[in-house]
């Protein structure tokens, strides 16, 4: 085993720690400047002075934000607490298990499968962030928009496509498996023979369908607002011309498609004798204009009707509309010559996304997560984007195609790829991960397991699911986590406590925390994951064998995870423990799953002060 | 004296979540920015943001700021002024020259970035406007009493006493709150004709963590319409409608009643009726930013017709993100951040192949 | 109700009205009920069931209705109003359309009438120019005139320096 050397960073959080003194308390020597077998760094590697970074290149080496972890309070506590961080990354770096600089070596080609703005957007971003672009498109060209989008606007992004990008026309996507850097797509014109893509862009051209509306209008009075020509309407002379626009009547319709409503109501309005009521659950007005539009129809002498939802009803075949003035309180009828009716944007879900059982359901794929915005789903590699995924027509889905772009260059060109160790001496072949894997990144080929270059993000949810123990992610696995927690738990002094965190929630606040000097108790391991998905029930059950008194897992809220389920994986693990907590003595609250935020700073600190109260009073 | 004088390919104007969400972005394609903030902190308007998450989280976007501001200080091609003000630009070759002046109060602070320090004349090829809206200031509607009733918040105001923990059973324990909303929107009166989008959003979202804190409390909400708000939004509403009063009528007074505010409305087929409440919330509407006028002359941006900066007509070089764009959510802000970030990192390709070529 | 009998001209009448342009803006938020110090006296009286009437076209209902003379021009709808109905105004339009119409109630036809007579609602008598005599102030004359003009019961004086202020 390697001798492991503490190199100290001056950061301005541990300026009145002595160096020595931690590195003593964890049994290591400090670094002096010679040369190194492997090494413990007090920062992380993107804060690392480069000269430091060159030195240590090739070495196993721990990168640890020991500032964060340490936080304020009397001095022997930061020390302790030092100790306590720099023993446990001491404990990988000495077996060698870091993050390995792997070369995978991804496939920077990328398939946009589909057509209308969304998809030549995100042709035109990934075109010019240097990938090479595949255009499957179901339509003859490039130019032909989908139902919902702007004609005009889709020819000018077409007209600007560059040459490198490929069409294939009369194309769609029938399968893919794999992940980021390495799907393999089935194209309807490619017959059996897959292909290799290194990222894939799904906008499936969109339909306008009216969807909100009350069941059982006469279809002979019915016009969709797409096909309205409001030449086409003008009142007798002696008298008026009722047309009734329905706008999101059984349920509000989004703010675009009410909008669009409006623009048709404002025409048919400025029609001689032509009387326009409008009828709506919400008046959706929060399209940019919206408001604007609401006003000038009712100055043109649109009827505003606030229908409640679905109360609306249909008399003399669906040719008479009769409904509750909320106002008067009366029942007001309507005969209308004609029937307006707002649509919507949407696009049939490929077959192929719910058939295929390596595929998540839709829920886990596009959950509405605040970390998958931008085009994103849970696949790394994968992006969804416009009608299909919901997202409002023209400026939004030119953002959504910009973001998710971004996303996958960095993807795809990322410098450093965390990749998972897979043991096949001890793979079962059970394919546990592959159907654990929120990002798509294992897959069976060839009698072995094998990830997706660039798809794995760390976040251990195979290795806390692998029942053979043969999976890791990089300086995650079993043995690793066990004696780090040995280290640390070890040093620390009774109440011994654990508060494993996750990256995106718990670390955040535990790192503000402890940058505003915040004293945490002189027990507490703080152990920082990637994600609360890491968490299994050896490692919670190993935690209290190991003397803790209490274990707090520090995860995101449910809906916020960036893996969508590793808070829901690590919570249902601590309840199916709570019945084994009584048969050994244990209070229900030795074990438990704490919903934070990044920016829930006070109540991480609250609950972790409660907790230390409750374990120094046993 | 002479300035002192910097490079960069991209000059972000703002560090809140969308001029963050932009330099990121710009970093992930391989373009170098340069993030300058008016205030000693960066994180903007968000910083002041409560997590809305109860049962489940809540989308709001507001914990990802910690997130954009790590990512921003350990990305080398981000380089970060706190305190530091646009005070005059001019068109310079392809780009842009910048004469930057520090403002009072800058130190370092625990968060990323350097005070600027100096008069500073920054040469860049591209600008992106990302200095955020502004809310309305409540006090502009006096009927609705705020700064002069007791117990009258604006909803800026209701996000920092969530976030400082100022509800709740050992604190501040409103058993009856009102939220009133499109105060300083969709008001022709006050030349405010635009829905503000999020009010909606946040007012209901606000209103459950009220309830799940103080589960005897009774929350109103007064509104005309309900606005869509998120993918998720109508799965969401039924319960959020079973959790709260909802009545549709816009109050039209907030006065002091006996030791709190009260507030009167009208329901149909009724007589006004003036209701006691512990706390009244003003869901307060986003408006273009108060510079806005300023960085138009500044830069020559271009404004629609409500007085939000528009990339469209505006001149070469210049693009606009955010919230100063029109009312925004953070999570809005934050991919509309990524479209500006692809207008300036296609404008800096453009001229670096045009110079070279 | 059924719309189709109803007069969709009708609030394009009132808004081509003078005072009664407005109508067409309001989108029922109900500030102007929540303040109306009428409404808080006579339960159906409430402006925004007014306005809802008029934009609704019941023609007859509305300019027959005695609601539309409760109105004290207080002119707090007004103030209230986010939309710039501007209530007083616009019930000052319909009500000169319901006169014009013969809806008149005998209060407004009698204060007509003295206003033809007086140019006031008051008689000045000799009692008010008395004390205002003691007072050092000026008498005030009748001018029953100007008003006839206004009412179009005769041709207004051309006389400069005579106009009522």
């Amino acid at each position: 085993m390697a001798k492991v050397s503490l190199v100290w960073v001056a950061t301005p959080g541990l300026i009145d720690l002595d160096p020595a003194l931690v590195a003593k308390a964890a049994g290591m020597s400090l670094d002096q400047g010679g040369l190194l077998e492997a090494a413990v760094v007090t920062t992380s590697l993107e804060q690392a002075p480069k000269q430091l970074r060159q030195r240590l290149v090739g070495l196993p080496v721990a990168w640890l934000e020991l500032a964060a972890e340490v936080g304020g309070g009397p001095q022997a506590h930061r020390l302790a607490r030092a100790a306590v961080a720099v023993s446990r990354a001491a404990g990988r770096a000495a077996k060698g298990t870091l993050p390995p600089v792997y070369a995978p070596q991804p496939a920077q080609s990328v398939l946009v499968a589909g057509a209308g703005f969304g998809a030549l957007a995100a042709a035109w971003e990934a075109a010019a962030l240097g990938h090479p672009v595949t255009l499957a498109t179901p339509f003859d060209d490039a130019v032909q928009a989908g139902a919902d989008d702007d004609p005009e606007a889709v020819s000018l992004l077409a007209a600007q496509l560059p040459a490198q990008v490929e069409l294939v026309p009369h194309s769609e996507l029938t399968r893919l498996i794999g992940g980021a850097g390495g799907f393999n797509v089935w194209l309807s014109t490619n017959g059996d023979a897959p292909q290799t893509y290194g990222a894939v862009f799904l906008a499936p051209p969109g339909e306008l369908a009216v969807g909100c509306e009350v069941d059982g209008l006469d279809p002979a009075l019915c016009c969709p607002v797409s096909e309205l020509n409001p030449e086409d309407y003008e009142g007798p002379q002696d008298g008026w011309l009722h047309v009734a626009v329905l706008a999101g009547t059984a349920e509000p319709v989004p703010s675009y498609s009410f909008s669009a409503a409006l623009e048709a109501a404002l025409a048919l309005a400025r029609r001689p004798r032509v009387q326009v009521t409008l009828l709506f659950s919400e008046a959706r007005v929060a399209a940019p204009g919206g408001e604007k539009l609401f006003r000038d129809c009712r100055e043109a002498g649109v009827l505003m009707a606030r229908v409640e939802p679905g109360k609306l009803s249909l008399r003399d075949g669906g040719r008479e509309l009769a409904w509750l003035d909320p106002l008067l309180g009366e029942e007001l009828e309507l005969a209308p010559a004609a029937l307006v009716l707002a649509q919507q944007a949407v696009a049939p879900r490929p077959a192929w996304l719910d058939n295929d059982l390596l595929i998540k359901p839709w829920d886990e794929l596009v959950p509405d997560n605040p970390r998958l915005a931008g085009g994103r789903t849970s696949r790394t590699g994968l992006y969804l984007t416009g009608a299909l995924r919901g997202t409002a027509p023209g400026d939004a889905r030119r953002a959504e195609a910009a973001s998710a772009a971004a996303a996958m260059h960095e993807v795809l060109t990322g410098k450093v790829v965390p990749m998972p160790v897979v043991r096949d001496s001890f793979c079962a072949s059970c394919l546990t991960c592959v159907r654990t894997c929120p990002h798509g990144a294992p897959r069976y080929a060839g009698e072995h397991i094998q990830c997706a270059p660039a798809a794995c993000v760390a976040c251990g949810a195979c290795a806390a699911e692998c029942p053979a123990e043969a999976i890791a992610p990089p300086g995650w696995g079993n043995p690793e986590m066990f004696s780090s927690l040995e280290w640390g738990l070890a040093l620390a002094p009774e109440p011994k406590m654990v508060l494993f965190a996750c990256a995106a929630s718990g670390m955040p606040a535990v790192a503000s925390l402890s940058a505003q000097g915040h004293e945490w108790p002189a027990g507490l391991v703080i152990y920082p994951l990637v994600c609360a998905a890491r968490m299994s029930q050896l490692l919670l059950l190993k935690s209290l064998e190991l003397g803790a008194k209490r274990v707090l897992v520090a995860g995101c809220h449910p809906g916020n995870c960036r893996s969508v389920t590793g808070n829901h994986k690590a919570m249902a693990k601590i309840t199916s423990l709570s019945g084994d907590l009584a048969a050994l003595g244990l209070p229900p609250e030795a074990m438990e799953f704490l919903p934070l935020a990044a920016n829930q700073t006070r109540e991480l600190a609250q609950k972790v002060a409660a907790m230390a109260q409750a374990a120094g009073e046993e | 004296m002479t300035n002192a004088q910097l490079d960069t390919p991209v000059l972000i104007l703002g560090g809140g979540v969308a001029g963050l969400a932009a330099a990121v972005d710009l970093a992930r394609r391989g373009v170098a920015a340069t993030i300058i903030e008016r205030e000693p902190r960066l994180g903007g308007r968000a910083s002041q943001f409560c997590c809305k998450a109860t049962e489940a989280c809540a989308r709001c976007g507001a914990c990802r700021l910690g997130e954009l501001l790590v990512q921003a200080a350990h990305l080398p091609q981000i380089t970060i002024y706190t305190a530091a003000l646009a005070v005059a630009a001019q068109p310079q070759g392809d780009g842009w020259r910048v004469e930057l002046s520090p403002q009072p109060g800058g130190e370092i602070g625990p968060g990323p970035g350097r005070p600027l320090r100096e008069r500073t004349t920054l040469n860049t090829q591209a600008v992106i406007l990302a200095v955020g809206g502004e809310a309305f200031n409540p006090a502009g509607k006096t009927r609705f009493g705020h700064g002069r009733v007791d117990g009258v918040f604006s909803a800026l105001e209701l996000e920092a006493m969530l976030s400082q923990g100022a509800l709740g059973p050992d604190g501040l324990a409103p058993a009856k709150v009102a939220f009133i909303q499109c105060v300083g929107s969709r008001d022709a009166s006050l030349g405010r004709l635009w829905c503000s989008r999020v009010c909606c959003g946040y007012a209901l979202r606000m209103g459950r963590v009220i309830r799940k804190l103080l589960p005897e409390s009774q929350v109103t909400f007064f509104h005309m319409d309900v606005q869509d708000y998120g993918r998720a939004w109508e799965d969401e509403l039924p319960e959020l409608r079973k959790q709260m009063r909802f009545v549709r009528a816009m109050p039209g007074e907030v006065t002091a009643g006996d030791g709190r505010p009260e507030v009167t409305y009208a329901l149909a087929g009724e007589q006004a009726i003036k209701e006691g409440f512990d706390l009244v919330v003003l869901s307060v509407g986003l408006g273009p930013p108060n510079g806005a006028s300023a960085l138009g002359e500044l830069f020559g941006a271009a404004k629609d017709s409500d007085g939000f900066l528009t990339t469209d007509g505006g001149p070469a070089g210049v693009f606009v993100a955010g919230a100063a764009a029109g009312p925004r959510s953070l999570n809005e802000s934050m991919v509309h951040g990524g479209l500006a970030a692809s207008q300036a990192a296609s404008r800096v390709a453009s001229l670096t192949e045009a110079r070279h070529g | 109700m059924r719309l189709n009998d109803c007069d969709p001209g009708f609030k394009h009448e009132v808004a081509a009205e003078p005072g009664g342009e407005g109508i067409r803006a309001c989108f029922a938020c109900a500030a102007c009920s929540a303040r109306c110090p009428v409404g808080a006296n006579r339960p159906d009286y409430d402006p925004r069931r007014l306005i809802r009437l008029t934009l609704l076209g019941r023609r007859d209902e509305v300019l027959s209705s005695p609601l539309i003379w409760l109105c004290s021009s207080c002119y707090t709808c007004g103030e209230v109003c986010p939309q710039q109905v501007r209530f007083t105004e616009v019930l000052t339009a319909i009500k000169n359309i319901a006169a014009r119409e013969g809806h008149a109630p005998p209060s407004a036809k009698i204060t007509a009438e003295l206003l033809a007579k007086q140019g006031r609602l008051l008689e000045v008598t000799d009692f008010e120019n008395d004390k205002r005599a003691d007072l050092g102030l000026p008498p005030v004359e009748q001018r029953p005139g100007d008003f006839q003009a206004i009412l179009g019961l005769k041709p207004a004086e051309g006389e400069a320096g005579e106009e009522p202020r």
